[in-house]
């Protein structure tokens, strides 16, 4: 059967688009209230601070903040150091390095990594994100995001 | 207008302007229904009210000296629980009580399972009642970081960071609930608003509409009791009955508070302040979830990394949801509850869920491992043990709903105990285990062989 258009059909539509632009209105500059705002990238390089490579002396790793993000940064058996993102891949827990046992751990649910950031066990589903980590000659460690 | 005579005094001068009789009329004729069941099940919802007031109370207090910001949230707790004047107690209390609410919430939620007072026409009673119960989680989860100590810091980082497994809008939303792409003291004042105005003003409304269709509907009569039954006066009889478990209640919370001002020292339930939360520390080993979460914790750690062409994570809250969902939609799915027929198999599903979600609890914590005993041998005595203890348990529950209730459907109940059976003492993935406990009872449940018709397995009797 053809549907007639009258006169009340074309209010119930008006005032329903009306309604639903009204409640769009109200939601819309809530979203955008809640949504944060985007964090500047940071791209440059970070120097460690005197803490920072006390830290590393100690417990053979410091996590630095590098912008928004933090960054593990250990030394191995080797002496060689390595950067790799602190923010386990499975749930964001903060990993750490565990030099007796040359793994980094996530001691929220037991996440194993290697030297290289791979999962060697546990439930991780990727490997830790990698950090350009340099030494420059007079022993200042920096640490930037691995250009893509 | 009504009479002046009526009544005296205050009551009197009330009456004569607001015409209290309508009132009164139906308070006298409120009633709670008496059947086979026990009518102690029917004063869980109380306890649960009278915990929640509770922590209206000393959540107020609280706010008196608590000051969330990164350089006052540890310290105005730690001012609080070491400068204030009995500022300890009301803090235990607080925590105590919100423990005490998931626990007796709990309680009420089983019972109104296992009496299948869900049925119709009661189903939104048991959808908002479940709404409640996912409110008063996100209460205890929000409140956790208000202290701002590394246990609350790395329970939020892992909790919040589940959001993400959401299709489309995981990482918005993950971004709005903590006010950034990583837990900051922007989490915590989110949280705080959470857990001061918003869930608050959310849980006095679903509270006002649970109690509205409880009060339109009255208490459901017991299973297939369908015609005149006997009750009980709700006031004063049940009320008074009430009030006298609101005051032991009360003086249990007290002793606990008193006696374990921090927590019985589980993990999972301890509320020591511990250190300051420190977002360049890594995670400590042993941290754990409030006990309510654990399950799903240890759930996490049960996923490959990945499975079915998913992320492991992704898949397990989609499973977690996917059940989470079922379970709210329960009074639809039991179909000869809504008939007024006995439905064991819902019941079953109950004791089922209690095995499912008590095996993953216990080894998440740990039960029966042994310090400084290999990682790999360390987790099959710790599956073992508990699989022990979830069996044992099994069987004397069945064992008691087999003699004393008549129960006779235990094909879900005795799926999930295979389930534990297979992981823990044959050593087999828990959830290749899952898998094929759940093949065999669904192969079961088709050829009915452990089934018997019209069994009388879904009413909690005295």
């Amino acid at each position: 059967m053809a549907r007639t258009h009258t006169r009340r059909s074309f209010l119930d539509w008006l005032l329903g688009t009306t309604v639903l632009a009204w409640l769009a209105s109200i939601v819309y500059p809530v979203v955008r209230y809640l949504t944060p705002l985007p964090a500047p990238v940071h791209s440059g390089p970070e120097r460690l601070t005197r803490g920072d490579l006390n830290k590393l002396d100690e417990k053979s790793f410091a996590i630095v903040p590098l912008g928004r993000k933090r960054v593990l940064v250990f030394r191995d058996k080797k002496q060689q150091l390595h950067a790799f993102s602190a923010k386990c891949t499975h749930e964001g827990c903060t990993v750490q390095f565990v030099p007796a046992q040359s793994v980094v751990w996530c001691a929220c649910h037991n996440g194993h990594f290697d030297t290289e950031g791979r999962v060697i066990s546990g439930p991780p589903p990727r490997p830790l994100p990698a950090y350009v980590v340099t030494k420059d000659k007079d022993g200042n460690i920096f640490v930037a995001p691995e250009k893509a | 207008m009504s009479d002046q005579a009526r009544y005296g005094g205050v009551l009197g001068w009330l009456d004569n302007r607001y015409d209290l009789q309508p009132l009164f009329r139906f308070l006298g004729h409120k009633e709670v229904p008496i059947g086979r069941h026990s009518l102690l099940w029917y004063f869980l919802g109380g306890a649960t009210l009278f915990f929640f007031m509770v922590q209206v109370a000393t959540g107020a207090l609280l706010l008196m000296y608590y000051r969330p910001g990164e350089a006052t949230s540890y310290e105005s707790i730690r001012y609080i629980t070491t400068k204030v004047p009995f500022g300890w107690l009301v803090r235990s209390v607080h925590c105590w009580s919100a423990h005490l609410m998931i626990v007796s919430l709990i309680v009420h939620m089983f019972s109104v399972l296992l009496l299948k007072a869900y049925r119709r026409p009661r189903e939104l009673t048991w959808v908002s009642g479940y709404a409640l119960f996912v409110i008063a989680l996100c209460f205890g989860f929000s409140g956790y970081l208000l202290p701002w100590n590394e246990l609350a810091y790395f329970a939020t980082s892992v909790g919040t960071d589940s959001v993400k497994s959401v299709p489309v809008v995981g990482q918005w939303l993950l971004e709005v609930l903590r006010g950034g792409p990583d837990v900051t003291i922007n989490t915590l004042y989110r949280f705080f608003s959470f857990h001061v105005v918003i869930l608050p003003l959310a849980i006095v409304g679903l509270i006002s509409l649970h109690l509205l269709f409880i009060q339109r509907q009255g208490m459901a009569p017991p299973i297939g009791e369908t015609g005149p039954s006997r009750g009980m006066r709700f006031f004063p009889n049940f009320a008074m009955r009430d009030l006298l478990l609101w005051l032991a209640c009360l003086l249990i919370l007290l002793v606990l508070a008193v006696f374990l001002p921090y927590g019985p020292g589980v993990p999972g339930m301890e509320w020591q302040l511990g250190l300051k939360a420190d977002p360049l520390a890594p995670a400590y080993p042993g941290i754990k979830p409030e006990w309510y979460f654990l399950w799903v914790y240890q759930l996490l750690k049960e996923f490959p990394p990945h499975i079915l062409g998913l992320e492991g994570p992704q898949l397990c809250l989609l499973i977690v949801s996917v059940l989470g969902l079922l379970w709210g939609l329960i009074p639809w799915l039991d179909r000869r509850a809504r008939a007024e027929q006995e439905s064991p198999e819902f019941s079953d599903l109950g004791f089922a869920a209690v095995f499912f979600l008590l095996f993953l609890m216990l080894k998440a914590w740990d039960i029966g491992a042994t310090k400084g005993a290999d990682e790999a041998a360390n987790l099959a005595t710790v599956a073992r043990t508990c699989a022990w203890i979830v069996v044992v348990l099994a069987v004397a529950i069945n064992v008691v709903r087999a003699t004393v209730y008549r129960h006779r459907w235990f094909l879900l109940s005795g799926t999930e105990v295979l389930h534990v059976v297979l992981h823990g003492f044959a050593g087999v993935p828990y959830l290749v285990a899952a898998v094929i406990a759940g093949a065999l009872g669904g192969f079961a449940l088709l050829v009915g062989r452990w089934r018997t018709p019209g069994a009388d397995g879904g009413v909690v009797r005295e």
